[in-house]
This record gives structure tokens, sequence and C-alpha cells, in this order.
């Protein structure tokens, strides 16, 4: 037994040493983040480009998505970067600011850049030299899904286009009828249950304050203080405040399939493009898209997602734009994309996906992109931006004190501004 | 703390030898305590000045092209202005207020327990044991759905007894509730470490002791409290010291169910340091919480050591 053991210890050391020697290939190292299904579906691309470039070795490095940050921080500091990059679009500022990111239209195939829509060209452009940087498959919106019966039991009107939104007058109006229907538990879910800390808070709550008359920071002053704690803001959540106050909004611990979920305790849904697929299969007919309301002059909505770039760390830049081009086209990739009911960022994505073309259950959805879309602020301080208002909404929604909450956190992005010595040169950008 | 009584007994067996200018052992020691020695300072004592001097400057988590410079006391001063930290601080007293009793009354009631001779005794010493293995992630999650709002099952349990008297409550949504609920399931948790510590230092009292007692007419309530308690001494002193300092490290569980919300509600001290740290990606200000933190631990152990002086162990 113990023999046999050696044995197989030695088989398996003299193959390594068999493939260490074969393994004089280039590798690239993609570090990505993503659910099950599409860590797999990033395997099999991997294993396809492989296939078609025999001397190229793809190494998939995961790091979970409300960890990604901090891997990605580990990584830097081990000089450890990999070659191509999944990461989150309003943070591109700030890894490029820092100098991990190259730029990407030299490397990438010529047909992929002219297939970007607008939107993913802005969530890939670093706003100093106006470069690209990063690609992606996919953009993102937010829509309010309705629940047709209660709609229809309160009256309520659907709004045909991005157009005509709903006010907040009439927004309000509706919650408030919603809140007494026989059924409904909750007017609304805005994902309270996705956590405190987490981007869906700025990502999703920020087009509210835009559309308000307001921003978390003025984007030419690069000053949050006078912004973020303006008259505007303040009104905007006092009046989110207000909502969980009354009980219309479903609880943190409540879960996030209060929508869709068994006898649909919450009427409507703040939500993300990417729970489409899962409530429509629950909800068949029943379910309703429609633009975020209009909450002050303008009509606002999220877009960016999770994209491409090659870092500077890459000693095979031009594999690594080939690699990122060969996944952007991949079939299979985009098939899966679809099933996940993804937001096209591609034109051509976009033509092949029905859910998302005018006539389509999703076609709102891809209507906001070029009327209301805002990105988040394209700054360096982005993560500081971002927590500083997590911890603001955090407090709000817990019955704090609005104005003071806005005017910490206001603080805290521009100490956090000052302490960079501006971020040069965004601090001459005016 | 006990783990640094081996550590002086050395010192002092050193200093003997030395005094008889024993060259051949003196040189023994030295090379058994190098390995130790060495480790330490590798793994602790050059971290620690490094932190202290990371404190000093606004060292960010990776590199950026702004320089990074000196700046003196700035970040403590920073941190003991921040309203957060003293919340954090607040909180996980707080926390440990509440954990005490619980978590160490919850041990002491087992261990006494399963200190009689009742029949399968190892087996339920064994199962009471198992939380403790168990990985807090793992019993974070599990709790997170029992807590539940509106309809987890400790809301149903409470609604079905009090015969829906009692409306539900948010356990981790509600910050009244957040921290008290944190203190439940990290009691739950880690209780069986006291427990075993308890059931050590039962078997450590001589039987004899206990005969004496009955011989002199002693009751269970007496022996208890004339011969029990008292040879519990040392191990109470003990359980409570640990279990302080524990809880001032509270972190994980906050991480995984609440985030230090709501309203910060069960920020902590070591979440605050994460967070300055990693989500803000301040290291030099993450380092100036870490080396407070190391004052306040450095205190509780100090009063500790007066404590054991005064139970004279």
């Amino acid at each position: 037994m113990g023999k046999r053991l050696l044995q197989a210890l030695i088989a398996s050391a003299a193959l390594g040493v068999v493939m260490t020697h074969a393994e004089a290939k280039t590798v690239i190292q993609v570090m990505h983040q993503g659910d099950p299904g599409w860590v797999t579906t990033y395997g099999d691309v991997a294993k396809r480009f492989e296939a078609a470039n025999p001397d190229v070795d793809v190494e998939l490095i995961y790091a979970p998505h409300d960890a990604y940050n901090e891997k990605f921080s580990a990584a830097v500091m081990s000089k450890q970067l990999p070659d191509v990059m999944e990461l989150d679009a309003p943070f591109l500022a700030n890894y490029v600011w820092s100098g991990y990111l190259q730029p990407i239209k030299p490397l990438i195939d010529q047909d992929i850049l002219e297939d970007m829509t607008e939107s993913n060209v802005a969530q890939g452009t670093y706003p100093i030299d106006k470069e690209l940087y990063a690609v992606g498959l996919t953009d993102s919106s937010v829509v309010l899904y309705g629940n047709r019966k209660y709609l229809e039991a309160v009256g309520a009107r659907i709004p045909k286009g991005v157009d005509d939104a709903w006010t907040r007058e009439e927004f309000e109006g509706y919650l408030e009828k919603l809140s007494k229907l026989e059924g409904v538990k909750w007017p609304i879910d805005t994902f309270r249950g996705y956590g405190i800390k987490t981007e869906w808070i700025t990502y999703a709550y920020g087009p509210i304050l835009q559309s308000a008359g307001c921003d978390l920071i003025d984007r030419k002053t690069w000053k949050s203080v006078g912004t973020l704690d303006s008259d505007p803001c303040v009104n905007a959540l006092t009046m989110m405040q207000k909502w969980v106050k009354n009980g219309w909004v479903v609880p943190q611990s409540s879960g996030t399939n209060q929508f869709f979920a068994e006898g649909h305790p919450a009427a409507l849904a703040f939500g993300g493009h990417w729970i489409y697929a899962e409530a429509a299969a629950s909800m068949k007919d029943d379910i309703v898209v429609m633009p975020l309301p209009k909450f002050g002059p303008k009509g606002v909505s999220p877009n960016g997602t999770w994209i491409w770039g090659i870092t500077t760390a890459s000693e095979h830049p031009d594999i690594a734009g080939k690699f990122v081009s060969f996944m952007l086209k991949d079939k299979q990739y985009r098939d899966y994309a679809k099933e996940d009911s993804a937001y096209p960022g591609l034109k051509s994505f976009a033509a092949d996906s029905p859910l998302y073309n005018v006539g389509g259950p999703m076609a709102v959805a891809f209507e906001q992109a070029s009327k209301t879309a805002i990105a988040r602020p394209p700054h360096p301080a982005y993560p500081a931006i971002t927590s500083a208002f997590m911890g603001a909404v955090d407090e709000i929604f817990n019955d704090g004190d609005v104005k003071a909450a806005l005017t910490a956190a206001a603080e805290k992005i521009d100490e956090d501004i000052e302490e960079n010595d501006g971020y040069p040169p965004f601090d001459d950008q005016q | 703390m006990t783990l640094q009584q081996p550590a002086l007994a050395a010192t002092a067996a050193l200093a003997r030898p030395a005094r008889r200018r024993d060259k051949g052992r003196l040189f023994q020691e030295i090379g058994m305590l190098a390995p130790a020695v060495a480790l330490l300072t590798i793994f602790l004592i050059v971290p620690f000045l490094l932190s202290f001097w990371t404190a000093m400057t606004n060292q960010p988590l990776v590199p950026r092209p702004t320089p990074v410079r000196f700046i003196g006391f700035t970040n403590f001063l920073r941190i003991l202005k921040d309203d957060l930290f003293w919340i954090s601080l607040w909180n996980v007293s707080r926390f440990t207020f509440w954990i005490l009793p619980v978590q160490c009354g919850l041990a002491f009631a087992t261990a006494l327990l399963l200190h009689q001779k009742l029949p399968f005794r190892n087996f339920f010493r064994g199962l009471f044991f198992l939380p403790a293995i168990t990985s807090m992630v793992v019993v974070c999650v599990i709790w997170g759905t029992l807590f539940q709002y509106p309809t987890g099952p400790l809301n149903q349990v409470i609604g079905f007894l009090s015969a829906g008297r009692i409306q539900p409550i948010d356990w981790l949504g509600d910050p009244n509730w957040a921290m008290f609920s944190i203190v439940l399931l990290s009691a739950w948790q880690a209780y069986g470490f006291q427990m075993i510590v308890y059931l050590a230092g039962l078997q450590g009292i001589p039987d004899e002791l206990y005969d004496a007692a009955r011989i002199d007419g002693a009751n269970a309530f007496q022996r208890f409290w004339h011969v029990t308690m008292p040879g519990l001494r040392p191990t109470h002193v003990f359980v409570l010291v640990i279990t302080t300092i524990q809880a001032f490290k509270l972190y994980t569980q906050v991480a995984v169910l609440t985030q230090g919300g709501p309203r910060s509600s069960t920020e902590t001290v070591v979440h605050y340091m994460v967070r300055t740290g990693f989500e803000e990606q301040k290291l030099g200000l993450a380092s100036a919480v870490s080396v407070i933190l190391f004052l306040i631990v450095l205190v509780i152990a100090l009063l500790q050591r007066q404590l054991l002086r005064r139970f004279d162990v």
C-alpha cells in the first residue's frame, strides 16, 4: 500500500515536471467576479480561446463581488496584477489615475470599438485624457417594475415610454394608494436587502438625487459640500426617509425577492435590469416595466457595469487584447448573457437581444440609456464618495437627521480629496 | 493572559544559570528560545512597530501618484474626533457588557450540568461543543435566516408562543435590536470554549473537599457556594478576561450580517479599522486605529494582571 502511494507520488511529480516544461507558453491572467453561471461561462470562453491559440494559456482568477476591491488591492500590493481585469465602471477613474490600466483602443479589434453604444464608451472613458480604458459586452440600467394587477386596482397610469414617466406627485400618490390595497404588504422594494455597504446604494439612489436637481459631488469643482448637502438632495432623501418611515419600503432583512415571491408582497420594484428574467418567469404577464419616475426637473437613470480593462503590468497586452476581443465576440458567452437578461452595451448584441428592442418588454430600459442615463462621478475619489454616501443613506433610512448625515458625508468626501492633494490633475479641471 | 506565564517562567529559568555563569546551559537555553523569539520578532514585534510608523503617515493601501508623507499624530487626532470611532467603541463596550453574563452564564450553567454523572455525558459534552467548532461565517448565515423579518423562524416561534400578541421583531434591521441579536448568536457560537474551561476547573476541585463538606452537614447549595465557587475563582477570572478581550475584537458577525448598520448600531472598532483600511484605502488611518485598539486591549490585560494578583493565583 505504502509502496503504491510512493509510486503514485513519483508519477505525479514526474508529470508535474513534464507539465511545467510544456508550459513554455504565454500565460494571460484574467481576474473576474460573477455568479457561478458566469464563472463557468468564463472558464468555457478561456478553453475555446486556448483551443484557437494553442500557444497561450489563460489563467482565470476569481474574486468574489463584494470583496473585489480588497482582492485587487492585495494583487497590487504583492505586484501580482493580472493581465486582464474585470472592473466596476465607476472605479475606472481611480484605477487609471493610480496607473493600473492602459489605453485599450490599440489592443482591441476595431469592429468592437465601432460597435460600442455611447453609454458603453462613456463608462470606459477616463475624463482627463478622454481615452478608452475598458470595454464590455454589457451595460446596465434600473427601471421601475410594477405588478399589473395592483396597478390596475389603484387606477395607475402606465407610462408608454421614458418621456411620460411618472412625476414625483404621481409616484408618491400611487405609493400611498398601494399601501392601503389588500394583498400589498409593501408598496415598493428598493432592494435594501442587498445590504448597506454595497454599490447598489450609490448606483440606484444616486439618480434620484440627480433627478431632483443635485448630485453626489459638483462635477466641475469636484467639491461635495454645497452639492450633496444642498436643499434638493436633503429634500430627495427626506422623501425616501418618509417612504421608509411609512412602512412603504421592503425592509433590509426581508430579502430581495419580495416583488416576485409567492403572493407578490411588494407592488413595485425599483430594480436592476438583471432581476427581469427571474421576475418575469414568476409573474408572467403581470410584470410591467416602467421608466424611473421624474423626481424633479428631469428623469435620470443609472448606467455602468462590470467591464474589461488591460493592466499596465501586462507583459503581453496584445494577447490580452486579443482575449478580450475574442470573448466579446464569443457566441456562447453572448448566449449566456442573453439568458441572464444582460443589458446590451454593444449595438450588435442589442440587435440580437429581442428583450431590449423596440416593442420588447425591456425596451424602456434601453430607451433610458440614450435619454436619461448619467454615469456616476468619474473621479479617482469615487471609492470615498460611494463609501460616504452609503453611510449617509444607512443613517437616513434609520431615522437619522437628513441634513446632518449628508453634511457629514460631503465633508468626508472633500476631506479625502484634500488629503490626496486634489487628485491632480483633477484639481485644476474647471 | 495566561499565555504569558510560561514565557515568564522561561525567563526566570534563563536568569538563574546565567548567575551561575554556566555558559554551556546558557547557550543551550538561548538556542531553545531563539526560534520562538525570532518568530515573535518577525511576526509580532516588527509588524507592530511598522504599524505604529504607518500610523504616522498618510500611507494609502495601494501605491498612488501622490507622495507618502509623515504627518505625525494627525491620524490619531482624526480618529479621536470621528464620532463613528466613539460610537464603535461604545458599541463594543455594549456588546461586551451583554455578552459577558450571557455567554459566561450559559457556559457555566452547561458546565455544571455536564459535570453531573449523567448518562451519555460525553456525548452531550461533544454536542454542546459543536457550535464552537463550527465556522462563525456559517453560523452567521444560518442565524441570518433565523432572524429574517417578518416571517423568519424566530419571529414565527415568538408569534406562536405569544398567540400573535408580540409583533415580529426586525432583529438585524432595527437599531435597537441589532446588537442584541449579534450578542445572542455570538454567545451561542462561542460558549463551548468557556464551557470546556469551566469543566476543567470543576474537575480540578478535589472530591475530598466535597466529602468533608458533606460530613460537616453542608447541603447541596452550601457545597456549591462554599466549595465549588471558591474553587473556581481563578477559572472565573480567566474566563471573564478572555471573553472580554475576544469581545473587543468583534468583527466577523458584523461583517457578515450587518456591515456595521443599521445606523452604525453594530459598528465595531475592528470593523471600523477594516473599513478605513480596505474600503477607503487609508492604511495610515487604519494603522492608527489598530494602535489605539492595541492600547485598549493592553489596559485590559494589565487590569487582569492586577485582578489575578488580588485573587492570588
